[in-house]
């Protein structure tokens, strides 16, 4: 188990503080490139999704209303 | 240079009350749930779920705003919204630990709440407890985060300094979702934020609030409470955002008690209620938002600058401030990596932490098998990934490794009754468990003030030092009433 407070799968760019800092500056200039490659690596989780979630979308969804708080 | 004072000016000085020349902190997150209920024969609303979650907290304390013996705030706001305050903190892996308590304990209510709605409702029903921050037809509620910080720090400079960096935080920390139109937004919260600063007596939706209730000294404190973030389920992005809104106070405080520059001067923003629109409509964060000083800078330029100054203060200052910086590395470390996944589109990297990149990477794929994907299909994917109750996305994207994860499960477990021990919540806590186990006793709690009354006699105390846990006298005495009711 990992220990307590420390995250997961930690980073590990030992230069990306250095790298977010100079791209910011850069970010007008540089094209971002298409979110393509997301949707790889997911089977597994859409697999359990496909299973277990209730039919009617609508239904569901519309059932949700409720006054603001705060 | 030190200016020679005579001893009379100091003794002077030392009978007023004394600035806290420290960076440390209480933090703690107010989070308000929603509430829906499927599947039913006859569809109970939203209230009666609620007092149905709570039937066993008006059972133990008559009442429907209680404290936990973790020290935090359980409480029905308005609306019908169960609502959980975690317990004071002093350090944002602490009061993470508190708000997944929070999650925990509402979870089981509304578990609970379930069976007695089966019985009533059809045997179908399923609760739903939504922990995000707007309904079906539009109506928002709220996460606030609160953040004590020294009572010198000019409410004009977090305008100016501060604002900036909490609209376009949300490239890592917004919970996302999608609007009316299909399109898709970082955060939930940015549609419903008029003004930058307001007080509590305004009309109008702030994103910080000023209204002056330090539950402290307030010669010395006041509480900021910051209004426009979205309730997150990624326990890291919770971390996130308390970490590094307190590095950037942590540099403002500092500036402000040695006479320096923030080297955030040119951070402000000229409309921040269009700003904060701007941002949650561009998940690239390279659109550009109008600068008060008339130049043009986009969200990732703008979190660049707050990184780099918050690297070079830890840098510069960390030693003088050690304890209150301790977390510092590794959330600086996040954040560069943060930003430079947005730079790079890297969606995959994001969605292991960042809310709103694992629900949109989770739909992207889903619309790969599904070309015909419904907006509704889509909204109620939104939805079920804010589920404590009955969700199942978020709990299959951590059981599947594709989210990551900051506490262990049996931490939280212990958290739900066990406070942070270098707080008030410490002598709260205690408190409450004690309370809750002594026969006959009547108690009240809030977040100053304990109070019990057990076979005609009564104790009561303020607990008004949010960082001290040291038993008072009166609390005390208030504990030994608890003792002998017990014990006679």
């Amino acid at each position: 188990m990992p220990q307590e407070g420390q995250i997961r799968k930690p980073v590990t760019a030992a230069n990306a503080i250095v790298n977010a800092a100079g791209n910011a500056s850069q970010t007008q200039a540089a094209p971002s490139v298409e979110y393509q490659d997301a949707a790889e690596g997911l089977d597994s989780v859409l697999d359990d999704i496909e299973s277990v979630l209730e039919n009617n979308a609508e239904d569901y969804v519309n059932h949700f209303v409720q006054k603001g708080g705060e | 240079m030190p200016q020679l004072r005579d001893s009379r000016s100091r003794i002077s000085m030392s009978d007023l009350p004394q600035a806290d020349p420290s960076l440390r902190r209480i933090f703690g997150i107010e989070t308000e749930y929603g509430i829906s209920v499927t599947g039913a024969e006859r569809e109970p609303d939203p209230g009666t779920v609620a007092m149905l979650m709570f039937r066993p907290v008006v059972a133990a304390t008559r009442s429907t705003n209680t404290y936990t013996a973790n020290g935090s705030r359980l409480y029905l706001d308005v609306g019908s919204h169960p609502e959980y305050a975690t317990a004071e903190a002093t350090r944002p892996i602490d009061a993470l630990r508190m708000d997944a308590a929070g999650e925990r304990t509402m979870r089981r209510m509304a578990l609970d709440a379930q069976e007695l709605v089966r019985s009533e409702y059809g045997a179908n029903a399923r609760v739903h407890l939504y922990k995000n921050n707007v309904d079906s037809a539009g109506h928002s509620f709220g996460c606030h985060e609160n953040y004590l910080v020294r009572r010198d720090i000019p409410l004009s400079l977090l305008g100016r300094e501060l604002i900036p960096f909490l609209i376009t935080r949300q490239l890592y920390t917004g919970a996302g979702t999608w609007a009316a139109d299909g399109s898709f937004r970082l955060s939930q919260r940015a549609d419903f934020l008029d003004d930058a600063i307001s007080s509590s007596t305004t009309r109008s939706r702030p994103m910080i609030n000023t209204r002056d209730e330090p539950l402290a000294n307030s010669d010395m404190y006041r509480r900021l409470h910051v209004i426009l973030g979205d309730s997150n389920r990624s326990q890291i992005a919770t971390w996130m955002k308390l970490t590094c809104t307190h590095l950037v106070l942590c540099i403002l405080e500092y500036a402000v008690h040695h006479g320096l520059e923030t080297g955030l001067q040119g951070m402000e923003l000229a409309d921040p209620g269009k700003a904060i629109k701007i941002v949650a409509r561009d998940m690239t964060g390279t659109v550009p938002l109008d600068m008060a000083d008339g130049t043009r800078k986009c969200a990732l330029e703008i979190q660049g600058v707050y990184l780099r100054e918050a690297d070079r203060f830890v840098r510069e200052h960390g030693d003088d401030v050690a304890l209150d910086v301790a977390d510092a590395p590794e959330c600086l470390e996040l954040w560069a990596k943060a930003l430079d996944s947005v730079h790079f589109a890297d969606i995959t990297e994001l969605s292991s932490w960042v809310d709103w990149a694992a629900k949109y990477r989770f739909v992207q794929s889903m619309k790969l098998r599904h070309p015909d994907l419904g907006a509704a299909r889509i909204r109620q994917f939104d939805l079920d990934y804010h589920d404590v109750a009955n969700g199942h996305i978020f709990e299959s994207l951590v059981a599947h490794d594709q989210m990551r994860l900051m506490l262990d499960d049996a931490s939280v477990d212990a958290a739900l009754d066990t406070p942070p021990a270098d707080t008030r919540a410490a002598l709260r806590g205690a408190f409450v468990a004690a309370a809750g186990k002594t026969p006959g006793c009547t108690w009240s709690a809030d977040w100053t003030h304990v109070a019990a009354s057990v076979d005609g006699r009564q104790a009561e105390t303020q607990l008004l030092d949010p960082f001290d846990p040291t038993p008072t006298p009166g609390y005390e005495r208030v504990m030994e009433l608890l003792q002998a009711a017990k014990t006679a």
